[in-house]
């Protein structure tokens, strides 16, 4: 294998990009100079990293899951409802990762079983678990469970179930020398996820399945399991997410994470995966996520305001997206040119 | 009956009276001509968003920036009408800039062939950024009584919006089905390339159906802000998804090609009466999001299974070599 070949990858241009976009935001605000300083800013967009690492595994088999959003509520309320019944919060932790598991296989089991579209499931568990997260609560208040904390209903719906032990909050507010926990946590997620994708079969099954289905169900692939994993994946990464939010926010919220969604899809389309399928990469929508999550910070820190910002990244989604789409419509042109001409002088 | 059995519609209208059977069983108050009424009028907004969302899913596209379409319309809307502007010319603008945001991802869509989901997950944000950069962030209130009029008006006993709303669904439904332009948009959305060797204009048609998303988008802002008379900077928020709900409800398949608007609309009627009866039955409301995904579910999953039957006795009758087995 050519070193070139890694230079002209779609991942080196965004690391590229990554330093550049530094660089100009260190130039502008010497803080973004301060390597502490911009390992804490990651606190704000770990959650999104969290997501979009292992969707990009769903969105390589051509799939789709926007439930993500709503299963990192449903996730933060479950460890609050169980911590308040009086489990160990760390229990409680496992409880609402738990839950995000099988919200990936309800999922991917759908996904796999049928021939409806990802979208439509994924839209239809979206509302569920969002109804679930902001029912639960109520529900077992009238069953006579203390389901709203300490303060009570009033305080419940201001800011959550609040109250969570320092032990717990100290997982976001803590850190390996410089590096906080969570970017830790999703470097170490990133990786796990890279080397399933791309060194084990699973992984090579799930780009098989991606590029053309029909094929990978001939060559014997266990195309149900493949894709129930991949979802169940994606909803450990949201549950992860929400988990992260809940300690990082301190409280419990049903609504963490509502405005996720575009964010998340941009990081991993940006990162260079084909909403078509059978293409992408973890290291792809790692470096996005981050151009994306710095993009934000740099921003936020010139006092441009939330709203432009979200018109920016809208707007970097598209062009990105449309310099990709006319260069490979380009490459095309290019190579019927080179086939006609290669004819003709035969 | 086959056709009966295969139809969605059908399937979603029996659901429906069903659901309105046992609501009024539990509390009779629910068949009051006004509760129906009520219902009706509270579903226009969503109605009309999921007719526009129709034309887009018919062309196999999706349209996730419709919400924040009608968002940015009504901010138009309001902004307007608080300069000043008399309210035709105020409706006429925020017609014109719902139309304009459809037409920019039409223009993505088709020229910069961004992929759909990609353009209007886009757009959504510019849209919903663009709404509070308008506004600075704060509602639009205080807005004149010209506006809310409209929605005070009846005929017999029936909203004068939703008088409206049936006309165009009924100018809807007709052209669909009658008119050979408007049948461009089946044939794209069932087979792009097939309609491109016959000679159909498969982009603009796909432009066309865009654009009318993002005008019909602004039919709907104009209704709902006439309706509670103020804009919040959340107007609108999450219809997107629901749009697509109500479609996927009604029938309308997103792979394209398979749907009518007055299934679109029967959809969206199912998801909003689902609150209202919600409420009549004694469930709070915050159990709304999760018995739609339940009901939107059970749709799409009994739909698959009923296909497969079908599907799988064609199959056999066709290796018995019964006549009718290719039909």
């Amino acid at each position: 294998m050519k070193w070139t070949r890694y230079l002209r990858s779609w991942e080196f241009a965004l690391f590229g990009l990554l330093l550049l976009e530094l660089g100009v935001l260190g130039l502008v605000n010497p803080v973004f100079f301060n390597l502490e300083n911009l390992l804490y800013s990651t606190l704000d967009f770990t959650h999104i990293l969290f997501a979009a690492l292992p969707l990009t595994l769903v969105i390589i088999t051509a799939g789709i899951d926007i439930s993500g959003v709503s299963v990192m509520g449903l996730a933060s309320i479950t460890l609050g409802l169980v911590w308040v019944a009086g489990v160990n919060v760390f229990a409680a932790l496992a409880v609402a990762l738990l839950v995000g598991v099988l919200a990936g296989a309800f999922n991917g089991f759908f996904v796999s079983r049928t021939d409806v579209n990802p979208l439509v499931i994924t839209l239809g568990t979206l509302f569920m678990f969002a109804g679930l997260a902001q029912g639960m609560p109520a529900l077992l208040d009238k069953l006579g469970f203390k389901a709203y904390g300490s303060a009570g209903l009033a305080a419940y719906q201001y800011e959550g179930i609040t109250g969570l032990p320092d032990a717990f909050i100290a997982l976001t507010e803590g850190s390996l020398g410089i590096v906080p926990y969570p970017f830790l946590a999703v470097l170490f997620f990133a990786l796990v996820l890279s080397l399933l994708l791309h060194k084990t079969r699973f992984g090579r099954y799930l780009y098989l399945i991606g590029v053309n289905p029909k094929a990978a169900v001939y060559s014997g692939v266990p195309i149900r399991r493949v894709l129930v994993w991949a979802y169940v994946l994606s909803g450990f990464g949201a549950a992860l997410a929400g988990a992260m939010l809940t300690s990082y926010f301190t409280s419990a919220r049903a609504d963490l994470g509502g405005d996720a969604l575009l964010p998340i899809i941009t990081a991993v389309v940006l990162g260079g995966a084909d909403i078509l399928g059978g293409s992408g990469t973890i290291l792809g929508t790692l470096l996005a996520g981050m151009i994306l999550g710095f993009l934000r910070q740099g921003l936020l820190a010139l006092g441009v305001t939330n709203d432009l910002i979200q018109v920016v990244v809208g707007s970097l989604l598209i062009l990105a997206m449309a310099a990709k789409q006319l260069l490979h419509v380009y490459g095309e042109y290019r190579l019927k040119r080179k086939a006609l001409s290669s004819r003709e002088g035969r | 009956m086959k056709h009966l059995v295969r139809s969605r519609e059908a399937l979603v209208t029996l659901l429906l009276v069903l659901l309105v059977v046992v609501t009024g069983l539990f509390n009779p108050n629910f068949f009051k001509a006004a509760s129906i009424v009520e219902i009706f009028n509270a579903s226009l907004t969503l109605v009309l968003i999921a007719l526009g969302e129709m034309f887009v899913i018919l062309t196999r596209g999706i349209d996730v920036s419709v919400g924040a379409t009608a968002g940015l319309a009504a901010v138009v809307l309001g902004t307007t009408l608080n300069l000043g502007w008399p309210v035709g010319a105020a409706v006429l603008a925020a017609v014109l800039a719902g139309t304009l945001a459809g037409a920019l991802n039409a223009f993505g869509v088709t020229f910069l062939r961004v992929p759909p989901i990609i353009m209007t997950l886009g757009t959504l944000g510019i849209y919903r950024g663009l709404m509070r950069i308008i506004t600075g962030g704060s509602w639009i209130e205080n807005l004149p009584q010209s506006i809310k009029e409209p929605n005070l008006w009846s005929f017999l006993g029936v909203p004068f919006f939703v008088w409206t709303t049936l006309a165009l669904l009924a100018l809807t439904a007709f052209v669909t089905l009658r008119v050979r332009l408007a049948r461009y948009f089946y044939a794209v959305g069932d087979n792009e390339t097939g309609a491109y060797l016959l000679g159909l204009p498969v982009r603009w048609t796909q432009f066309a159906a865009y654009t009318l998303a993002g005008t019909f988008a602004a039919f709907a802002a104009v209704v709902f802000t006439s309706q509670i008379g103020f804009v919040s900077m959340n107007a609108a928020d999450g219809f997107e998804l629901k749009a697509i709900a109500a479609n996927v409800l009604g029938g309308v398949s997103l792979t394209g090609g398979v749907g009518t608007p007055v299934g679109a609309a029967i959809g969206a009627l199912f998801l909003t009466a689902v609150h209202s009866m919600l409420i009549f039955l004694g469930v709070p409301g915050i159990w709304d999001n999760a018995f739609a995904g339940i009901i939107l579910l059970i749709v799409v999953y009994v739909d698959y299974r009923v296909r497969s039957a079908l599907e799988l006795q064609r199959r056999q009758a066709r290796i018995r070599g019964d006549a009718g087995g290719g039909a």
